[in-house]
């Protein structure tokens, strides 16, 4: 901007002009948006995003499209609110809760545990804040291994806990002998905690840094929230039993409740 | 102002700023208040009144038969005849009656009742719920808006005949 | 031909639309960007390794284009339904017999509503497994939480409303377990239905949570999520400075 130099402003006069004007008021340690980096390999995102939203538009409408024309929505018949169907099923994307609710109390099942995990997924970003390894994944070649570790784990212990409990299900053979509360939902938070925090407990033994135990305990929860929907969705047949998708009595198709 | 700041408690400033601040939360509550009260349901209560489930004489003894428009079961032994509401406690499916297996068998969770309604297996938390019954002139009548929970069957429960 | 599209770009009308040029220079690249409500939430310039397909997978991309083809085909099956227990059901009947492309309608609508759980799920484990959840993303990690849970909030309450038997008895289990809540679950689960079980208050509770309610907080906190996105300075990346000490 230009100013008219010729009139002088009436607050910059000469004995103004020789004070300073500026001070350092205060040093703040806090990183800078481009402190520290190197040169950041930039491009322009017009028209190179625009296109790549344009295909992906076309892709996912050309996919539903091909699924819409393959297969019907279902539809059974009109509500009976006398008649439960067999069985009944919540949507698939809730059925790892229905799975839960076969193995405890519904309130440590289904409200307490969900909850927890929940809560867990919001805290992990102020639990983990270190900003080494951001954009890579996995973060590196340890958290490569502890990932695949704790996935192998996580996809044998969990069919395995949910087969046992239901062919030696506790809380029948001890029903009467021991405290419903005990058996609903002690012996179950107990033997859950287990299952998740067991991978944490080897990990710490390796002297792990936040991320490597966000990136086990999220592993544990996520894939089993993933186990449980599927054996619900896919293995829950007539009466809630275990069966193989494929070799469902009657004819029953899992697929038929999506 | 002249005057000294730390003599005064509050100056006019922030109490007018507390002021507002008070009286808009005091909005603002009020409105969320009305807000869950207008979305609370306005019927409570059970789905209906007294329903006439037959004569007692068709009902034989050890029998337990649906009653569609009720939504309940006259399931009748020896002491007595019971009402149980087909709902199961634990997540709300009717619960079908199994004549082969002799009890209650829920297809949702795989939950099992006696022919009183006591559990016997499965997730549920309780024993069935019940409805009130009254026997007038060898008629059953059945209080539908007054379902009763419990947590195990009581000989109680049942009423003689 | 050319003299016509410089008629047309250099008319008023025109240019009280469009306030750049061609965007064939970096001036322009950038008006693009800054000018166009549609565009503006882009970055006008991006790193190129974010643009990298096996490193984000476009899932949040993905996520925005199903919610959009969720909206369009939900407007028009709205069209022809209504939601009362008497006639909800052969609405639908009707939509899926009579109606043209009515069927086809409804199954995009159907099967998108999974895809974006899916997608939306998959974007998730995307965004942790590449810890881009690390400083300063964490609020909008937090942001895609609630998208996540308000997703799911949209898929069940459009489950309800073709009144069939899946439905019923998918709500009912699906509802019951609120009541299992020990502090407020009672209260939520009759605020959802609007009395003792599923019935006709709960579809009208449930058409309106639906169509109205849920999909216009997802709107707002999507936009707040992309806004967010832009800036926190675009696709979390590896720092170039930590590449080269590799």
């Amino acid at each position: 901007m230009k100013r008219t130099t010729d009139k002088k402003p009436e607050s910059f006069s000469p004995e103004d002009r020789q004070m300073k004007t500026y001070s350092l008021v205060e040093l703040v340690k806090a990183p800078t948006p481009m402190a520290d980096h190197g040169p950041d390999d930039t491009i322009f995102a017009f028209p190179i995003v625009a296109i790549m939203e344009l295909l992906l538009t076309l892709g996912v409408i050309l996919a539903l499209l091909l699924m819409s024309l393959a297969v019907n929505a279902p539809l059974e018949e009109i509500a009976n609110p006398i008649i439960t169907t067999d069985p009944a099923k919540a949507p698939w994307y809730f059925m790892g809760l229905q799975e839960m609710l076969e193995h405890g109390h519904p309130t440590l099942m289904a409200i307490l545990m969900p909850t927890l995990m929940v809560l867990f997924v919001i805290a992990i970003p102020y639990l983990d804040h270190t900003p080494a390894g951001k954009g890579i994944w996995f973060t590196s070649k340890r958290g490569k291994r502890i990932v695949l570790f704790t996935a192998i784990y996580v996809c044998l212990a969990m069919p395995a806990y949910i087969l046992l409990d239901t062919s030696f299900p506790i809380r029948e053979i001890l029903r009467g002998q021991l405290p419903d509360f005990v058996l609903n939902v002690v012996f179950p938070a107990i033997i859950m905690s287990v299952i998740v925090l067991l991978p944490l407990l080897v990990l710490l033994r390796y002297q792990p840094n936040a991320r490597e135990v966000m990136l086990a305990l999220f592993t544990v929860l996520f894939l089993s929230a993933i186990v449980f929907t599927l054996t619900g969705f896919l293995f829950r047949g007539p009466g809630f039993e275990l069966y193989w998708p494929w070799n469902m009595p009657g004819d029953y198709s899992p697929w038929d409740n999506l | 102002m002249s005057t000294n700041e730390s003599t005064k408690p509050l100056s006019r400033r922030s109490f007018l700023g507390l002021a507002w601040a008070g009286s808009l939360s005091l909005i603002f509550a009020q409105a969320v208040i009305a807000t869950l009260k207008f979305i609370k349901p306005i019927s409570t209560g059970g789905f209906g009144g007294l329903v006439y489930a037959g004569k007692l004489a068709t009902f034989s003894i050890n029998s337990v038969n649906r009653i569609l428009a009720g939504r309940f079961y006259i399931s009748r032994t020896e002491e007595g005849v019971i009402a149980l509401w087909q709902k199961c406690p634990h997540l709300g499916c009717a619960v079908p009656w199994n004549e082969q297996e002799g009890i209650f068998h829920c297809p949702c969770h795989g939950s099992t009742f006696d022919r009183v309604g006591e559990l016997l297996g499965g997730p549920a938390p309780r024993a069935m719920s019940y409805f009130p019954v009254e026997v007038v002139d060898d008629e059953i009548w059945v209080d539908t808006g007054h379902p009763v929970d419990r947590s195990h069957h009581d000989p109680s429960h049942l009423t003689k005949i | 031909m050319s003299k016509l599209i410089n008629f047309i770009t250099r008319s008023r009308v025109w240019r009280s639309f469009f306030r750049h040029g061609w965007p064939d220079n970096p001036l322009d690249r950038s008006l693009v960007m800054t000018t166009n409500i549609f565009f503006h939430l882009h970055p006008v310039k991006v790193r190129r390794k974010s643009l990298r397909a096996t490193y984000s997978f476009g899932l949040g991309i993905i996520s925005v284009i199903v919610f959009t083809v969720l909206s369009i085909t939900g407007l028009l099956l709205m069209f022809y339904y209504a939601p009362t227990i008497e006639r909800a059901y052969s609405y639908i009947l009707t939509l899926q017999t009579r109606v043209p492309f009515g069927q086809l309608l409804r199954n995009l609508h159907r099967w998108g509503a999974h895809l974006m759980v899916i997608v939306v799920v998959l974007h998730m484990a995307r965004v942790f497994y590449t810890g881009a959840y690390k400083p300063p993303r964490e609020f909008n990690w937090v942001v895609g939480v609630l998208l996540l849970i308000l997703t799911l909030g949209a898929s069940f309450t459009g489950y309800l409303l073709p009144w069939d038997q899946l439905a019923y008895w998918a709500i009912t289990v699906g509802t019951s377990v609120a009541g299992y809540e020990p502090i407020m679950g009672s209260a939520i689960k009759a605020a959802l239905l609007g009395g003792p079980e599923v019935g006709q208050e709960a579809l009208t509770r449930f058409y309106a949570l639906h169509v109205m309610l849920i999909p216009g907080v997802i709107a707002l906190l999507t936009s707040l999520h992309l806004w967010r996105v832009r800036k926190d300075g675009g696709l979390a990346v590896q720092d170039p400075a930590e590449e080269d000490k590799e």
